[in-house]
């Protein structure tokens, strides 16, 4: 096993994880890595840490442009909207169909058209999740897909009970998962 | 010569690097290289993209190498100029040349 005796800082390589998008985020890390350990040996651990914190908090503007570029804030756009998007179709269907009811406009959903807007909203996150081509794009797809849900959940019309609320939540970054360890690349 | 063909300071900087650096050039080595000889603060993020930027262009190509130990188990991806790369350096270079002659260096009454 190979121990590394120079670790850049823990906050700021996490802080290049979230800024750098898949395709540029290894060789980023290696040169930083590279530097680092090149400039810790040469000027010691202060300086080498310094200078990475500068390198990575003066990168992010353009590591966030590199992935806006390959297309990733597309991904996560379509994401979130395979999952705020049924939601609020569905929502407005049920909404249409109790209308037809007499007297039942404006009452509560019942629980089974509840169900089958988190089965709805499971199934597109899947679908979504199964284009992710690595974890960490998975890992992205269901926090897309949960913030999805949640932009659904506050634009219904219908009111929500709090166990749907978080069946919702839950459904859609479990369903990208899932979509995502079952038909990935397929 | 289209307007989105022409290279900007930066991106000539970059292909120089390239060229001067061979078959080492990635990105810590052109940025190194940059910050050296231009004595300027440079990023790996601002190398990187114009990087990017040029390979769109076809200017620069790019080859993924094995991981190594010395860069925490990470690929590094080493850049070459291509042929419209080395035809962009040398038009601008002319440019740069023909803009320069008859002038004399350091302009009376500017720094140095």
């Amino acid at each position: 096993m190979i121990v590394d005796p120079f670790r850049p800082p823990a906050a700021f390589r996490l802080l290049l994880h979230a800024a750098a998008g898949e395709g540029h985020l290894d060789l980023v890390a290696g040169d930083l890595h590279e530097e680092f350990v090149y400039l810790c040996e040469r000027l010691g651990r202060g300086a080498g840490s310094r200078w990475y914190a500068a390198q990575v908090l003066r990168s992010i503007p353009q590591l966030l442009r590199l992935r806006i570029r390959s297309g990733e804030l597309t991904y996560l756009l379509s994401a979130m909207a395979s999952s705020a998007v049924p939601l609020l179709l569905l929502d407005r269907f049920w909404r249409f169909v109790y209308s037809q009811i007499p007297l039942k406009d404006g009452l509560d959903r019942a629980a089974g058209f509840l169900a089958a807007d988190v089965a709805a909203v499971c199934l597109a996150a899947a679908i979504s999740g199964a284009m992710a081509g690595s974890r960490r794009r998975a890992a992205m797809l269901s926090m897309a897909a949960a913030a999805g849900a949640g932009i659904g959940l506050w634009a219904s019309v219908g009111s929500a009970p709090i166990f749907y609320a978080v069946a919702v939540l839950l459904a859609a970054p479990a369903g990208s998962v899932v979509g995502f360890a079952k038909w990935r690349g397929k | 010569m289209a307007k989105g063909d022409a290279l900007g300071e930066f991106e000539y900087l970059v292909l120089l690097a390239v060229l001067r650096l061979q078959n080492d050039a990635y990105g810590m080595r052109v940025r190194r290289e940059i910050a050296e000889r231009t004595r300027r603060d440079v990023t790996i993020g601002a190398v990187y993209a114009t990087l990017d930027r040029l390979e769109e262009k076809g200017l620069v190509a790019g080859t993924l190498s094995e991981p190594t130990a010395e860069r925490g188990g990470r690929a590094k991806r080493s850049f070459r100029l291509t042929g419209a790369g080395i035809t962009a350096v040398n038009r601008a270079r002319r440019e740069s040349e023909s803009m320069l002659d008859g002038l004399r260096f350091p302009l009376p009454g500017g720094a140095r």
